[in-house]
């Protein structure tokens, strides 16, 4: 079948289609157009796709007919500097972007666990924010208009490229954080900054229960932050816990507000990095979100962190654990039963936590779903809106658990 | 009369943009569009134009509804004159004929001193036994005894040395209401102004201010009114004050009623009492440690454009301590008839005035407003929440505080 | 006005619905229906069938199940003030005002939430935060004004979203009542979604998904330090070359607003004159906030910069007092034209910042074209333009060159890479200028989604998506 799979791919797409490892085709395609003629296909074939980026956080183990690899869309399409916005397709890397970007001075505030080498396509449909989310906020945040090719070969656009726009329902916001359920971005107009004239990273380290205190001072006080992340002992491999503070903006204002976080501290010491030192850690968090084989986020606020960190290590352990103390959420990564993180969701759920599976191996995500049972009225709507983008459930997603 | 639309022309520059609608208390209360400044707005748009006929019924309904207090006038960014139009479809639903019979009785009592004296001597009488204290309350009718009971003066009787007039002749606008249950505050004014300098002489021939009929859309009933006024005041003293706010805002609205150039004239002479107190000074008097709150009764604030002077007048006393409350500046409800006439909505809207009194911490002793009416409702509402909070005009305090001064015999 | 709707229920429907929300709380006699015909933008109207106001969120889904129950469409209304013709109801459609749901439900400083009923008109809410030192940032001029539910609707904007995101980044989690009167909770108190960003679509859906029953909102700290400049320039090009070159200096204003010499003029004729100089071709208020050090900082660059581009003056403010001064005349600005002459037209186009000077002459262009005094007053910072024309709807004539410059208006914006509405909403006026942005997939698209929500489309018909656009993709699958 794969071999008539591959033939009738060949002829329709209008890119190169190779032959994967595990003898299931695999299409690059390197347009829109290109992707859409292909899932139209197999949509009224009835196959199943899986779509893949970089590899590392989309199931590439998910069964499937035939791949969709998006790297050949991997374009920043155009950076406008004075309107602070960009074009840039789905495939493209954030390090792609970062150096485009860097060249107009301008920065997408972005760092998600995975780091530099995750594709956009994958960050936005696994909606994963990294520390700065403090200041710049989620994922969507960033994200103007999207370009999407439905399961069923519908290219539709939304949004814009304007930073403010109310023509239309929103459909970006469906895409980000869909993971894959209700199509596929092929490219992305976002929001992006000007490159901040100063920056400044000091950290702190200690015993859990005194950085959640720092953490709450340093709240009360109100200082401007671009990140408050607390991280675990096993996450950057020592004995202690990390609390890693980040400010931007300008030289002036920056001073002052480490000179406050420093002030407003009682019983720990927060050392500066320079930058070289700076980025390394930063990039540390980000990859450490890659040691395990699922990771998980819990939609915590602030103020009900400390109770849910105690949670997680009383059950699963704190393993490669961090939390944005302002913001909120939790990260963590590791190797969990399903069972852990059945019981982990109904706990949490008790608070209003959502427990998001953000990365495991197929069967797992299979089992438990990425949101495991959804609140009050929402299967419903999430399951006509899968058919709505995808009527034939081309794309393989674990939108829903199977349990 | 005013204008060549008979007022409609005062809601042209109304863009509906719904900034009025928050301040409108029976919009507060109800949510309904029909209730709003912009709702009705658009009611009396289509009176005017011959789409709503005057004598329809939710028409009449809504616009009755209506406080007439003007807290939809200073919120407007167009500068509409609500209440202009108001009284100009108040003046067609009129003329249709359509006055309730307890309006219509009750307009006639008061335009007819021989029939209102009486009435309220009798309820003079009344208040005396003390009854209308001891029984007020959260019913219909208790409400109405603690309304009475409001009117309760506190110590007085004293007159004020003698002191260099200097600052003018003042007639006494005595009203009806006014003079019939809130003689105290007559006297009050009185010593008052005169510790401030200012000679007092009385005028006879004066009768109720018409305000009542005016708003119900009776002109010929106000204007009737507003002549005898006129010849009573014309050319007597240099100002005319008042101490009612709901007069005081008609008064300075005379030409309206009679568009001459003395009822002009007359008219550049009315003052509120805590405006000619507030160009005196007005001179300190004693300490009063003691924690009042503020009420702006809408005649005074947007009928009359008055918000300083009565809180310069309480700032003549060392020590008070002086509250504006949330709300202080919304309307109580009592607007004329309209508690007796739509009493559920009347005692709605007091209701949130009553709870924000209610919720003050600490407590206040008083509640200051310069209106008749306004002390009235919210006296009563105080009685009936059971909370030990007396009312009283902003003059009486200060002449407390200047008795305790030594500047009375 | 509009054609009065003589249109009456059945007396069965209405006396079912007296049942759910008490006989007082409907109206039927159309003098009563009247005030609902219009929302802020009165050269829209349209008479509802009925009104019906309820007051719990048991009567809004009871009343939802009834209007299933019995095939009959409906329009959720808030306090009335949108700009789009949003909440009108027509033909046989309920109307539905909110404005009874009012209450604050919960306030929690500690999480920084609350939890509110979607008739609480959004300035009270800010109103009842400031004792915690927070505030609910997203502040359309509207504000003392318009609904939570109506800005929800809406995805509405103010001068203050430049920096702190619109209504969407501060909605976190909504229990909304479907169309068929099911109830669906969105989101979670954290905002992380629980499944698709449900609460991401809502927002912003024109009251075409289903009624807003309970929102949970963030609430963000009030800033320590606040300052507000004016700037003002002898040419509008200068001015908005300053926009530009303030924001790629990587400031990010709390604020930045623009007004033109048409609009200082008409705000300094009415009582709200703010002092602007009338002799300005455009003024800028620039607003700072946040930690103090930053804000002195980020205050002395601006003022370069503006000097830079040739500000003839800048006047900073420091106090309460002269902030609300030099912010008086932009938020009444629309009041002030009310003055002009009757009627208005509001236009809501956004473009791209760095295309701000020339569509702007563009737009003075068109202006002469069609002898029409065109006012801006806008939201510079994120190119969202308000260009205001005064008219006087009698004259025919005059509405149709109104009409047609608008019509340009919004192309050229649209061809300088814009979009139609940047907070107005489309609703029903801006309905036919959607295929001028997106192509009849998208659209189609738009429709398939709303009818997830609505499969029968009978909540807020006729709006948003123009109906040929929907006849695509409609064949069974
Ligand atoms: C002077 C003026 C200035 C303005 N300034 C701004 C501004 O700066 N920024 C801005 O964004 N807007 C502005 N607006 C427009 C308007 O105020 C906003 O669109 C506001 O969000 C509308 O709220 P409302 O309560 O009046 O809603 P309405 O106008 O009553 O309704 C608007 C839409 O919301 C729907 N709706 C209402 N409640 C609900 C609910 N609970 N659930 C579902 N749907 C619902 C309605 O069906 C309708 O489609 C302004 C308007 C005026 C008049
Ligand atoms: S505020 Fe003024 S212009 Fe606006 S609706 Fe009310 S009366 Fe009309
Ligand atoms: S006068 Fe008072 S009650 Fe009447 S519409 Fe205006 S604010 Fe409302």
């Amino acid at each position: 079948m794969s071999v008539s799979i591959l033939e009738s791919l060949r002829s329709i797409a209008k890119s190169a289609v190779i032959s994967g490892p595990d003898g299931v085709p695999v299409v690059r395609p390197d347009s829109a157009e290109a992707i859409a003629a292909v899932l139209g296909h197999a949509s009224e074939q009835g196959w199943r796709a899986r779509v893949e980026g970089r590899g590392s956080w989309m199931p590439t183990d998910a069964p499937a007919d035939f791949v969709i690899r998006t790297g050949g869309l991997d374009r920043v399409v155009s950076v406008a500097p004075a309107d602070l916005v960009a074009t840039v397709q789905a495939g493209a890397t954030l390090e792609t972007i970062d150096q485009s970007l860097a060249a107009h001075r301008c920065w997408l505030p972005i760092d998600p666990p995975g780091g530099d080498s995750r594709s956009l396509g994958s960050v936005l449909a696994t909606a994963t924010a990294g520390p700065l989310r403090h200041r710049f906020g989620p994922v969507k945040d960033h994200v103007l208009g999207t370009t999407v090719v439905t399961g069923d070969g519908r290219i539709v656009k939304a949004g814009g490229i304007v930073v403010k726009n109310v023509a239309g329902y929103d459909l970006t916001k469906i895409q980000i954080g869909g993971f894959g359920a209700f199509g596929v971005v092929v490219e992305a107009n976002l929001r992006v900054r000007a490159v901040p004239a100063a920056r400044a990273l000091v950290v702190a380290t200690g015993t859990l229960d005194l950085l959640l205190d720092q953490a709450r001072l340093l709240r009360e006080a109100a200082i401007d932050l671009a990140s408050l992340e607390l991280c675990s002992p096993t996450l950057l491999g020592g004995d202690r816990w990390t609390l890693i503070v980040q400010a931007t903006g300008t030289a002036p204002g920056v001073a002052a507000e480490i000179d406050r976080v420093r002030s407003v501290a009682s019983g720990a010491s927060f050392e500066g990095l320079g930058p070289g030192q700076a980025s390394r850690l930063n990039r540390a968090v980000a990859q450490a979100a890659l040691d395990g084989p699922v990771s998980l986020r819990a939609g915590v606020l602030a103020a009900g962190t400390p109770d849910l960190v105690d949670t997680l290590g009383e059950t699963i352990g704190h393993r490669r654990l961090s939390a944005s103390l302002g913001a909120g959420g939790v990260r963590w990564v590791g190797n969990p039963t399903e069972a852990h993180v059945r019981a982990l969701r109904h706990r949490f759920a008790e608070r209003e936590v959502p427990l998001t599976l953000e990365r495991a191996p197929w069967a797992f995500r299979r089992a438990v779903g990425h949101f495991g049972a959804f609140r009050e009225g929402v299967r419903p709507i999430a399951a006509r809106l899968r058919s709505t983008f995808d009527p034939k459930h081309v794309l393989v997603s674990a939108i829903e658990a199977t349990e | 009369m005013t204008g060549t639309r008979g007022g409609f022309e005062a809601l042209d520059p109304c863009v509906h943009c719904g900034f009025c609608l928050p301040a409108c208390p029976t919009y507060l209360a109800t949510g309904d569009e029909n209730d709003s400044p912009r709702g009705r707005i658009h009611l009396i748009r289509a009176l005017e134009r011959g789409e709503i006929q005057p004598t329809d019924r939710a028409l009449v309904e809504h616009l009755d509804a209506c406080l007439g207090c003007r807290g939809c006038e200073p919120v407007c960014p167009s500068g509409v004159g609500y209440g202009r139009g108001l009284e100009a479809a108040r003046v067609r639903l009129a003329a249709a004929g359509r006055l309730p019979l307890e309006v219509r009785a009750i307009l006639a009592v008061f335009a007819r001193a021989w029939l209102l004296r009486p009435a309220l001597l009798l309820a003079r009488w009344f208040r005396a036994t003390g009854f209308p204290d001891r029984l007020s309350g959260h019913s219909p009718i208790q409400f109405l005894l603690g309304m009475l009971a409001s009117t309760t003066a506190g110590p007085s009787g004293s007159t004020p040395k003698p002191a260099p007039a200097t600052r003018g002749r003042v007639a006494l606008f005595r009203g009806c209401v006014m003079d019939g249950l809130f003689g105290h505050v007559h006297e009050a004014t009185r010593r008052t102004l005169a510790a401030n300098g200012y000679e007092i002489v009385e005028v006879d021939g004066q009768t109720c201010c018409g305000a009542l009929h005016d708003h119900a859309g009776d002109r010929a009933g106000a204007a009737a009114l507003a002549e005898a006024n006129l010849r009573a005041f014309a050319g007597r003293a240099d100002f005319l004050v008042v101490n009612s706010a709901g007069c005081g805002a008609l008064l300075k609205d005379l030409p309206h009623l009679i568009p001459s150039d003395a009822a002009r004239a007359l008219a550049a002479k009315v003052r509120d009492v805590t405006e000619l107190l507030a160009a005196a000074g007005p001179r300190p008097g004693a300490p009063l440690a003691e924690r009042v709150c503020y009420d702006a009764p809408c005649h005074l604030q947007h009928a009359q454009g008055i918000h300083r002077e009565p809180l310069q007048v309480l700032n003549a006393i060392p020590d008070l301590e002086i509250a504006l409350l949330p709300g202080f500046d919304r309307c109580c409800g009592s607007a004329g008839l309209y508690g007796v006439l739509h009493p559920e909505l009347s005692r709605a809207i007091l209701g949130e005035k009553v709870a924000a009194i209610a919720a003050a911490t600490p407590q206040p002793s008083l509640v200051l407003t310069g209106n008749p009416g306004c002390l009235m409702q919210i006296g009563a509402g105080l009685r009936a929440a059971e909370l030990p909070i007396g009312v009283a005009h902003p003059v009486e305090l200060l002449d407390r505080s200047y008795r305790a001064a030594g500047y009375y015999h | 006005m509009a054609p009065a709707n003589t249109d009456r229920p059945d007396p069965g429907l209405l006396a079912a619905l007296g049942a759910i929300v008490g006989p007082k709380w409907v109206r039927s006699h159309l003098t009563e229906r009247r005030p609902f015909e219009a929302d802020g933008l009165p050269t829209h109207a349209s008479v509802p069938m009925a009104v019906v106001l309820p007051s719990s969120r048991e009567q809004v889904i009871a009343v939802l199940k009834l209007l299933a129950e019995r095939n009959v469409p409906w329009v959720a209304r808030g306090a009335g003030t949108g700009l789009s013709g949003g909440a009108l109801a027509g033909g046989n459609a309920v109307l539905i005002p909110l404005t009874r749901m009012n209450r604050i439900l919960s306030i929690d400083p500690v999480r920084q939430r609350a939890v509110i009923e979607p008739g609480v008109v959004n300035a009270r809410l800010s109103d009842a935060a400031a004792p915690f030192g927070l505030q609910y940032a997203p502040d359309p001029s509207s504000q003392t004004a318009c609904t939570i539910g109506g800005n929800v609707a809406e995805n509405a904007g103010g001068p203050h979203c430049l920096k702190y995101g619109t209504t969407t980044n501060h909605v976190v989690a909504l229990e909304a009542v479907l169309p068929d009167g099911s109830l669906a909770r969105l989101g979670s108190p954290h905002g992380e979604p629980w499944g698709p960003d449900l609460v991401g679509l809502f927002v912003g859906s024109e009251g075409m998904f289903g009624i807003a029953l309970e929102i949970t909102v963030r609430l963000v700290p009030l800033p320590t330090t606040i300052r507000t400049l004016l700037a003002d320039f002898a040419t509008v090009r200068d001015a908005t070359e300053a926009v530009g070159s303030i924001v790629a200096a990587g400031i990010v204003p709390a604020a930045l607003e623009m007004m033109d010499q048409a609009c200082i003029a008409a705000v300094e004729a009415s009582i709200y004159a703010a002092g602007y100089p009338t002799d300005a071709a455009a003024v800028l208020l620039v607003e700072l906030d946040g930690a103090t050090a930053s804000v002195e900082a980020e205050a002395a660059l601006v003022h370069e910069l503006l000097r830079a581009h040739r500000a003839r003056g800048v006047r900073s403010a420091e106090t309460a007092t002269d902030r609300a001064r030099l912010w008086q005349g932009r938020k009444k600005a629309f009041g002030a034209m009310g003055r002009v002459a009757p009627d208005l037209v509001v236009q809501d186009a956004v473009v791209p910042r760095s295309s701000l000077p020339s569509i702007l002459e563009t737009i003075g262009t068109i202006g002469r074209k069609y002898r029409l005094t065109v006012c801006n007053v806008f939201h510079a910072g994120d190119g969202n333009l308000h260009p205001n024309i005064c008219y006087d709807r009698r004259d025919s004539a005059l509405a149709d060159r109104v009409a047609r410059a608008s019509a340009e208006i919004m192309e050229a914006c649209v061809a300088a890479g814009g979009s139609i509405t940047g907070e107005h909403g489309v609703g029903a006026d801006k309905i036919d200028y959607m295929p001028m942005i997106f192509d009849s997939t998208s659209l189609a698209m738009m429709c398939d989604v709303r009818r997830v929500f609505d499969p029968a489309n009978r909540a807020n018909p006729n709006k948003v998506i123009p109906i040929h656009a929907c006849r695509e993709w409609r064949e069974p699958q």
